[in-house]
């Protein structure tokens, strides 16, 4: 078990990668009550074209089978593993991203039991046609009930525009059409590919003794069988810089039109510490031009062009990266030209001053310290950087040393024109 | 659990001492009557006070000195309680210890005193133009419930079930309301919220108590107001029959909302029987809801009961296919009954006792949650602990569930759903 100690932060982390290649972190954080457990494997919805355990050619899946595969997960023969959790204190979930799913639990009584609930359900598949088929109608639901979200729609129908073949632009729970041809088969199939322990990571943060956990988990792997590592071989069509639509509405039951502009990010093979750089710096560059101190917010503000809920956000991910800025509004039109012209002037006329630089910087350090009182955001963040190869407690000393130029190339990477798409979700007699 | 000290008449202090965080938090919480009028005025005025000070006269100010100070937070809500309507300041700043001579903590003070005390007001009227936009954004906000289908059915089961009553009341108030408001009146709003509120201040974090009420004599200078005023919730007429509405719009899911009566609410005795009551029926995974209607029946991707104890409301949501709405509801009111015929498990309650006492003293894991469970349950006990509610939930038994599944009754099943079937 290794060591690590972030004295800045003071938080201090165990990790170790056991013999069937599941790595394993723990940190115990000082005064805490609960205990916060994932268990994720890095295989989402975007990961459907690849070789199946042990064969030679690559096979492509129903769209939303991860998703699918999640829910079963919960379903053994002896009933649904909920119910465990339940009586000993744990409250239980899951979920699935476009690179990931995630098993979790938190409890403030009988971690080890509980941690073994979670490590059995998870690494034990159980999938028959009858259970599976009876899944079809609640997930239909589930399907239906994000249909009736405008946001929810805004979000992804932007991301379908941007994108031309990559599978981030299918829907991560697929539709109710794509999930009835799924089976049993083919949850079997995708379980052995990628629940592998060598592409899984255990986090266990909160009240933990590390060396009693560590042993524990140990253990229990020790008693299970696994085949030997493989590398996973997906495959991901080929994706060109512009856009796929640049422009489309949708009609909804809404009370204020919406509004949100999608930029494509052209650089999309970034892992490790040039991930984190690239990362932090578009996020910076985006609270300079659309943050609440920006000259762009204090016009649109004023102007009534944005309300509440404008929001921004930069998201990167291996083979795929976007930008976006949206609002309700009622004047798209004009919220549109101001966030282009934003978005262009930046080009020409730099707008971030060394003393902004600074205070973003200020701000962002004491946020992410802020986040570390978050055991949840610690545990799911820390997986997702580990998937990329970067490291969560890497993030103050990167962003006390970002520079300028770092920005700027951040802000290349999704500025182009031909990166740009708009979405609109519409009341129907504005129409 | 906190340490309380009177710091006048109807002002008081609530201090944790813990080194469990990386920051601090204090909390304001402004509490006066709850009326639609009074909720209107209150909602703008939290967002214009959040919005800048005379100090910081503009928001990019405002929030250029809050990014200095380590990304320090601050904003305003509003929330309403039983009769009560609360407005809240909350703010949270990095601990010293992280940077060495910068008196973050000393600074969040002076901004929480020039928010409070000293704000963006001219010839006592707040900026027009400040005012004129948060009125337009508070409005934006209450119109924006039409967007969230799940929010707009349980607003109007609530209108529906207890007309002009505080449990159908928007804490944001109401369009008209917001849009008669004017600079004056509002500024005579925060007058009387500013001298005549009861105010509880929250202090979470690694603090010295003797210098924090020395702080807050010095930047928070509220004077003393009448501590007794309390209004009662109006009575409710309790109706045998029960209402069945149906209503429209474009989509494509089945809202069903049921709502029930019970006469059992927060300052009852058998509150925390009506606690576990609620998870054994729908609160949970392992609930009778959730087994049947989802995992049996294939019918629902959520399918919860909730206890608004401050309303004596227990209500089941879930989202259907509109067409099986009669299967549904019928498939609800079993559960309801088998609880109500004494066929809950030892399981169960055991169950639900654990996810109840999981909840309880996970909260003590986030500094606002603290506060907020706090700041409910001191009502009852000011010598509230999670461990004595705990105590309570371990003694009930499954008699006692099915007494409580008893005083519950149905009033209106209500169906929002499409137009036409747009999901086929």
């Amino acid at each position: 078990m290794k060591e690590v100690n972030f004295d800045q932060l003071q938080e201090k982390i165990y990790t170790e990668t056991l013999d069937n290649g599941l790595k394993v972190v723990i940190l115990p954080k000082r005064g805490f009550s609960k205990t916060f457990v994932t268990f994720t494997t890095k295989y989402g919805s975007i990961d459907r074209t690849f070789k199946p355990h042990g064969k030679d050619e690559f096979i492509t899946v129903p769209d939303g089978i991860a998703h699918f595969l999640e829910h079963k997960m919960f379903e053994k023969e002896d009933g649904d593993v909920f119910q465990k959790f339940s009586l000993n204190g744990a409250s239980a979930n899951a979920y699935t991203t476009f690179g990931r799913t995630a098993y979790l639990f938190s409890a403030t009584n009988k971690l080890k039991e509980n941690t073994k609930v979670l490590l059995d359900f998870v690494q034990q598949p159980y999938f028959t046609k009858q259970t599976v088929d009876k899944e079809k109608g609640i997930i239909a639901q589930e399907i239906t009930m994000y249909d009736d979200q405008p946001d929810w729609r805004l979000y992804f129908g932007t991301i379908e525009n941007l994108y031309e073949n990559h599978p981030v632009k299918i829907d991560i729970a697929g539709t109710v059409e794509s999930i009835q041809d799924i089976t049993a088969e083919h949850l079997y199939t995708c379980y052995e590919t990628f629940y592998h322990p060598s592409n899984m990571l255990l986090f266990i943060v909160g009240a933990v003794n590390p060396e009693e956990m560590m042993a524990f988990v140990k253990e229990d792997q020790a008693q299970k069988s696994f085949d030997k590592p493989e590398a996973i071989e997906r495959q991901f069509p080929s994706e060109s810089k512009e856009v796929d639509v640049p422009e489309r509405t949708l009609t909804m039951d809404v009370s204020k039109p919406k509004l949100n502009i999608g930029m494509k990010c052209t650089e999309t093979n970034l892992q490790g510490q040039e991930m984190l750089e690239t990362e932090l710096s578009a996020n910076l560059v985006l609270d300079s031009l659309f943050g609440r101190t920006s000259a762009f917010y204090e016009k649109a503000n004023a102007e009534g062009l944005v309300d509440e809920s404008f929001s921004y956000e930069f998201s990167m991910e291996e083979g795929y990266g976007f930008a976006m800025v949206g609002s309700d509004t009622d004047e798209p039109e004009r919220l549109e030209k101001l966030i282009r012209h934003t978005i262009k002037d930046a080009k020409t006329n730099w707008p971030v001053q060394d003393e902004d630089l600074d205070r973003m910087r200020r701000k962002k350090i004491g946020q992410f310290m802020r986040s570390l009182n978050s055991i949840e955001f610690i545990a799911n963040q820390y997986t997702r950087y580990e998937f990329n190869e970067m490291n969560l407690f890497d993030v103050v000393p990167t962003l006390e040393n970002l520079s300028m130029d770092k920005l700027k190339q951040a802000f290349a990477t999704f500025s182009d024109d031909d990166s740009y798409t708009i979405f609109k979700v519409m009341p129907p007699k504005a129409q | 659990m906190f340490n309380k000290t009177k710091l006048q008449d109807g002002v008081h202090l609530y201090i944790r001492k813990t080194e469990q965080f990386k920051t601090v938090n204090v909390t304001i919480k402004w509490k006066a009557p709850l009326d639609q009028k009074k909720a209107s005025e209150r909602t703008v005025l939290a967002n214009v006070m959040e919005d800048s000070t005379k100090q910081y006269p503009t928001l990019s100010s405002m929030r250029k000195a809050l990014d200095e100070l380590y990304g320090t937070v601050l904003f305003t809500d509003v929330s309403k309680r039983s009769s009560q309507h609360m407005v809240s300041l909350y703010t949270e700043c990095v601990n010293d210890e992280f940077f060495a001579g910068e008196d973050i903590f000393k600074q969040l003070w002076q901004l929480i005193r020039s928010v409070v005390f000293d704000p963006n007001v001219t010839n006592n009227a707040f900026d027009p133009d400040v005012t004129e936009r948060e009125k337009r954004n508070v409005r934006d906000r209450i119109r924006s419930i039409y967007d969230d289908k799940t929010r707009f059915a349980q607003k109007r089961m609530l209108e529906i079930m207890r007309p002009d009553h505080p449990a159908s009341i928007s804490a944001y108030g109401t369009e008209a309301a917001v849009s008669e408001i004017t600079n004056e009146s509002l500024y005579a709003t925060y007058e009387d919220m500013i001298n005549n509120d009861l105010i509880d201040i929250y202090v979470v974090g690694d603090v010295d108590e003797k210098e924090i009420i020395e702080q807050i004599k010095q930047f928070l200078p509220f004077a003393a107001r009448d501590a007794a005023k309390q209004n009662e919730l109006p009575d409710v007429k309790v109706s045998d029959s029960v209402n069945t509405v149906r209503e429209k719009q474009d989509m494509k899911q089945g809202k069903l909302h049921l709502g029930f009566h019970t006469p059992v609410s927060f300052h009852h005795p058998d509150y925390h029987k009506m606690q576990i009551t609620n998870g054994v029926f729908g609160g949970f995974a392992h609930s009778k809801l959730f087994m049947n209607v989802r995992e049996k029946e294939s019918m629902a991707y959520y399918a919860n009961s909730a206890f608004a104890s401050h309303y004596g409301i227990v209500y089941v949501t879930a989202g259907i296919d509109a067409d099986l709405e009669e299967k549904a509801v019928k498939l609800i009111l079993e559960q309801l009954t088998a609880l109500q015929n004494g066929e809950s498990t030892e399981v169960e309650l055991s169950q639900t006792i654990a996810l109840l006492e999981n909840s309880i003293l996970s909260a003590n894991d986030s500094a606002r949650s603290q506060i907020e469970i706090y700041d409910q349950y001191k009502e009852l006990d000011e010598n509230f602990t999670a461990e004595r509610l705990i105590e309570k939930w371990e003694s009930v038994t499954l008699n006692d569930i099915k007494d409580m599944a008893n005083t519950i009754q149905l009033q209106i099943v209500y169906l929002l759903s499409g137009k036409e079937d747009v999901s086929k």
